[in-house]
Parts: structure tokens; C-alpha cells; sequence
């Protein structure tokens, strides 16, 4: 015995209520002992004893009243009701109450003790099942809230989840898929709706209608609204059941619209790229074809000038693909920056020097103003070179003869702006949106003979971004273009 | 002998083809875009129409060919292409494009006057 038994003794007779306390406390019980009825039924409730004798008849409580408060409070104690006449009434009352059993007075020792042992066995009985019931509703109360939180889980997800049972029934599904699935409103226990895409139910049914369990999992997109405003891939797979057989299909439903529009996006560019690759190639293998051909037999000073073409088209091929190599490092942030004080006036007079003999040729006026006091900016030489190489090379390409540049560089606030304008053909309203495009190349009766490669001022774009810088532009058709950027001074 | 109406963005093109085609007795008129492409054809009536895709013209050489077909110009178009397998153009000719053949550059020689002749005797 781990603890002592603890017995409550409740009679209002004194010789039998302290005799008894005696005899079992001789038998190492702890034993309390009320006096009446009402001091009975404090003990009995404030304490948690294992027994507790009732005397049926006590003048203040009856003992059944006594009782019934005991175990209403302590429903483990098992209690007995003492008593000289027990009725038939009285005694299934009691035990209705929860009395354990009856003790008839007067008592023998032996009657007493043999009453305590039996009470024990069945207090122990008791507390046995009250812990294993405890234990049951702990774990329903985990499984439960499993549950819920497995829904909540479920729910919350993005992505949707439908369960289909063997007989096609639907068992689960969570809020995502009735999104995605975009069709009548599913219910459990009945089959997919019939406005359910229908290349997934051929393959939910493929699944359904396999002989064993098939571990892989099968997946196909569908466009669910036209124009690929909503597509998603769906995915089915069995849900497994003991060794070789399944319990029903699953089917996960994913959002892959933006997915896809970038695809398009990707896609758009590599054939844009492949275009504007094979443009030369095919023009300097024309002339090369036809330069030997037999048949067409050119005069030596053609196939001169053929070849004098071809090598300008490959050269700007060759700059095209070097603008593309740019565009791909500064896309995967390969290019070092080496960053370092620059003074934007050297970078930009080196720049004027490279386009000396077009601005010569083409008889343009460049006009410079640069602030006296130009703040140096943190920044990598041959990326702001590049900035004013595309931006005055268009200034120049695009340029009139007899045109006009204007350049000024000038310290506001905590940013340095370059302004750069030119007096030539300008853009059109339509072509304004797209000039930072890549290989967007204003068309019109001035640009037919210039060449370029449609990346000039994404490039620009990107290396002004890459700086924090903004860019924005004013154009008049016919009349000329202002690119205006600024770079914030940094520290 | 026909007359060749070749319609294409890159001047070099065109006069590579020019030359080709002269070089067998052809008569050719040319434009590089597709707007000048619908007028010599409206002037010129050629006997067959060398068309490029110029994907990057606002109205490109569909465009411009379902015009003409539109307009019952019955005239055999040979469409010029550079990346009809990258963005899956891989449709018959007559179906979506109402062209009557598709040749993907760069072009030989011999494989244009050839596309040439068949179209021209194809009545």
C-alpha cells in the first residue's frame, strides 16, 4: 500500500463512532470521524477519502442526503450506508445514489474489516477506470483537435486538394480546389461535378480503375479560364492502402497563371533573340550564295561591295551579341562592379570623343554645361560609360544634319542629374511606351538606314536602375528627344 | 516573263533575291514594308508575291497577306520566315497563314527559284 486507506466515519452514536475509528486505525487506516450529518458532508466533500461510512439515521441530515452530496462531489469514494433497518425503498435509493453497499448495525470487527477490504478493491476499481477514462477523452481531445488542425492546414493552403474514394465519390476536398477547379460546387459522398475539367477526371478514372497501387503520380495542365487568365496543373496521384492496393485518388490542383505568363515572356524573347540573330546570317550567307553562284554570275565590283555588306552586318551582329552577353550578366548579377569616385565630366568627353567624326560628318553642335563644383559619384566606369555611349550615339544616329546636342550635368540637392537633348526625329506617341523594350527600334522614313541593335536603352534602363538612379524621357516627333536621368550621390 | 513582287524589312535580303531571280529572266519590283508591299502590288499586279513575316511591322506580313486574300487577290504567296520553329508556327500553309508556301531563311539559291517555278506553274 503506497498511501494509508482514508476512511470517514459519519454517526451521530459516539461509543460506535469512536470504537469503530479505533478498531481501523488498530488496522492502520487514517480515519476521520463526523459527529452529525452536516459535519459529515464537509469532510466527505472538502476530502477525497477512499470510504466513507453514512449512518442512514443521524437527527440533523438523513443519510441518504448525506450520501448523495458525498458523491456529487467525490464520485470516487465509495461509501456505505450503515444502519440497523434498511427498507427495500430506502436501500434502492441508495444505491441508486451511488451507495456502494449496506453495513447492518450492530457490526462485528470482522464484518467491519472484511467491508473496508471489499470497498477497497472496488475504490481501487474506480480509480482505475477514472484514469483510463481520462486518458480516452485526452486523446479523443488530441485526435479532435488534430483534426482541426489538419482542416485548418488544409484550408489555408494555396494549393487545392481533392479526395476521391474507389467509387469515384468525392471524400475531401479543401477551399483552394473549388477555386481552382472553377466548377459547380462539390459535395462529399458524390462524384466530381460535371463541369469538372474533363482531361483530369480521365485520369483520376485511369487511377481509379488501376488493378494495384500505382506509385507515381501523373500531372497536366489545364487552362481553366480562356486567354490563360487562370491555368493550374493538376496532379493525380493514389492513395495508398496497405501493401498493393489504394483507397482513392488524389487530386492536387496548383496555380501556375504567372508561371506561365513569364514562360510567354521567356519564350517571346527567345524568339525575338533568334529573330534578330538570324536577320544577319541570312543576309551575309544570300550574298555569299550568290557570289558564287554560277548562274547569277556577278562582276567582280558587286561581289566587293556584297562582301564590304556583309561584314557590316556582321559586325552589328557582333554587337548584338555582345549587347546580349551585358544583358545577361546584369540580369544573373554576374558583372563586378568596380566601384569608385568618377568624375561624370571625363567619362563624358572621352564619350564625345569616341563620336567625333560622326558629329563632324553629320555637322552637329554639341553644347556642354557642367556645374564648376560637379560632385565625384561612387559608381562603375564602364557601366556609366555605357550609359553615355548608348544615350549619345542615339543622339547623334538620330540626329539631323546640321543638328544640335544639348549636355548638361549639374549637382541638385543630393542627386547629380545629366540631362542629354538632341534635335532629331523624336518619337512618336505609340513608340514612347515601348522605347525601353528590348529590340523595340523606332520604324519610319528616317530610321530605315540606321542600324542598331534594340538594346541600347534597356541597357541604359537597367544600369540606371541598378544605381537607384530614375530615368525618364520628353519627346516631340520630327523635333527631337531629352533623355533626363539622376543618380543619387552616395556617401 | 512574271513578274516577282518581293516585299521584306532588310534591304540586303531583297536585293539578294532580286538578283537571284533576275539572274533567271525574272521580273522584279520590291518594298520593305508592308504598306509599299500593298501598293505594288495594287499597281504592279505581279504573277507572285515573296512575302517576309516582319514580325517587328505593326501590320506584318500576315496581316498583310489575309488583306489581299481578303480582298480576293488570288495572287500565290511565298512567305519568307526566320524562326517559324521557335514560336511553334509550324501550321500548314493556306490554313491560319493564307499563303501558299513557306520558306525558312536563309534561302538557297536554287530552293527559291525552285519554290518559284512550282508556284508559277501550279495553275
Amino acid at each position: 500500500m503506497i498511501d494509508k486507506a482514508k476512511i470517514l466515519i459519519i454517526d451521530d452514536e459516539e461509543g460506535l463512532r469512536l470504537g469503530t475509528k479505533r478498531l481501523l486505525e488498530l488496522e492502520d487506516y487514517f480515519v476521520d470521524a463526523a459527529e452529525n450529518g452536516s459535519e459529515g458532508i464537509k469532510l466527505g466533500t472538502t476530502n477525497e477519502y477512499d470510504l466513507a461510512f453514512i449512518d442512514l439515521k443521524m437527527p440533523d441530515y438523513d443519510g441518504i442526503e448525506v450520501l448523495k452530496k458525498i458523491k456529487e462531489a467525490r464520485p470516487n469514494t465509495v461509501c456505505y450506508i450503515a444502519t440497523a433497518y434498511a427498507s427495500y425503498d430506502t436501500a434502492v435509493e441508495a444505491t441508486r445514489i451511488g451507495a456502494y453497499g449496506y453495513i447492518p448495525k450492530p457490526f462485528t470487527p470482522d464484518e467491519l474489516l472484511y467491508s473496508v477490504e471489499k470497498g477497497m478493491l472496488q475504490r481501487n476499481l474506480l480509480l482505475e477506470s477514472e484514469r483510463l477514462k481520462l486518458e480516452r477523452e485526452k486523446n479523443l481531445l488530441e485526435l479532435a483537435s488534430e483534426k482541426s488542425r489538419l482542416k485548418t492546414i488544409l484550408n489555408s493552403i494555396a494549393g487545392g486538394v481533392l479526395v476521391v474514394n474507389r467509387l469515384g465519390k468525392i471524400v475531401y476536398f479543401n477551399n483552394a480546389a473549388l477555386k481552382l477547379a472553377d466548377s459547380d460546387k462539390f459535395e462529399t459522398g458524390k462524384p466530381l461535378p460535371e463541369n469538372f475539367p474533363e482531361e483530369l477526371k480521365e485520369i483520376a478514372s485511369e487511377y481509379l480503375n488501376a488493378d494495384i497501387f500505382i506509385s507515381g503520380a501523373k500531372s497536366l495542365e489545364i487552362e481553366i479560364k480562356p486567354n490563360q487568365e487562370l491555368v493550374i496543373q493538376g496532379i493525380v496521384s493514389h492513395v495508398p492502402e496497405g501493401e498493393n492496393s489504394f483507397a482513392g485518388v488524389v487530386i492536387v490542383l496548383r496555380n501556375i497563371t504567372e508561371a506561365k505568363k513569364i514562360e510567354h515572356i521567356k519564350n517571346q524573347f527567345v524568339s525575338m533573340v533568334a529573330h534578330e540573330l538570324k536577320a544577319p546570317v541570312s543576309a551575309v550567307i544570300g550574298f555569299l550564295q550568290l557570289s558564287m553562284d554560277e548562274n547569277v554570275k556577278l562582276p567582280e565590283e558587286k561581289k566587293l561591295e556584297f562582301m564590304q555588306r556583309s561584314t557590316t552586318r556582321l559586325k552589328s551582329l557582333l554587337d548584338l551579341v555582345n549587347d546580349l552577353l551585358d544583358i545577361s550578366r546584369m540580369e544573373i548579377n554576374t558583372k563586378q562592379k568596380i566601384i569608385e569616385p568618377i568624375d561624370l565630366k571625363e567619362i563624358l568627353n572621352s564619350t564625345l570623343e569616341l563620336f567625333s567624326l560622326d558629329i563632324k560628318n553629320k555637322n552637329i553642335v554639341v553644347e556642354k554645361r557642367i556645374d564648376q563644383n560637379l560632385s565625384l559619384i561612387n559608381m562603375d566606369k564602364s557601366e556609366i560609360s555605357r550609359v553615355f555611349t548608348n544615350l549619345i550615339s542615339n543622339a547623334v544616329k538620330y540626329n539631323h544634319d546640321n543638328g544640335k546636342i544639348v549636355i548638361n550635368i549639374s549637382n541638385k540637392n543630393n542627386f547629380i542629374e545629366i540631362l542629354i537633348k538632341d534635335s532629331g526625329i523624336g518619337l512618336r506617341e505609340e513608340e514612347r511606351e515601348k522605347i525601353f523594350t528590348e529590340f523595340f527600334r523606332a520604324k519610319n522614313k528616317f530610321t530605315k538606314s540606321i542600324s542598331g541593335t534594340g538594346l541600347g536603352l534597356s541597357i541604359v534602363k537597367r544600369i540606371v536602375d541598378s544605381y537607384n538612379g530614375k530615368i525618364r524621357f520628353e519627346s516631340e516627333y520630327e523635333k527631337g528627344t531629352t533623355f533626363i536621368i539622376q543618380f543619387p550621390i552616395n556617401d | 516573263m512574271a513578274l516577282i513582287a518581293v516585299i521584306d524589312d532588310d534591304p540586303d535580303i531583297i536585293e539578294a533575291s532580286s538578283l537571284v531571280l533576275k539572274s533567271k529572266g525574272y521580273h522584279v519590283v520590291t518594298a520593305t514594308n508592308p504598306d509599299d508591299g500593298y501598293k505594288i502590288i495594287q499597281e504592279k499586279k505581279p504573277d507572285l508575291i515573296i512575302l517576309d513575316v516582319m514580325m517587328d511591322e505593326p501590320d506584318d506580313g500576315f496581316f498583310l497577306a489575309q488583306k489581299l486574300r481578303r480582298e480576293k487577290i488570288k495572287t500565290p504567296i511565298l512567305m519568307y520566315t526566320s524562326v517559324s520553329k521557335t514560336i511553334g508556327m509550324e501550321f500548314g500553309a493556306g490554313e491560319m497563314v493564307p499563303v501558299d508556301d513557306f520558306v525558312e531563311k536563309p534561302i538557297s539559291p536554287d530552293e527559291l527559284l525552285s519554290k518559284v517555278h512550282f508556284l508559277l506553274n501550279k495553275e
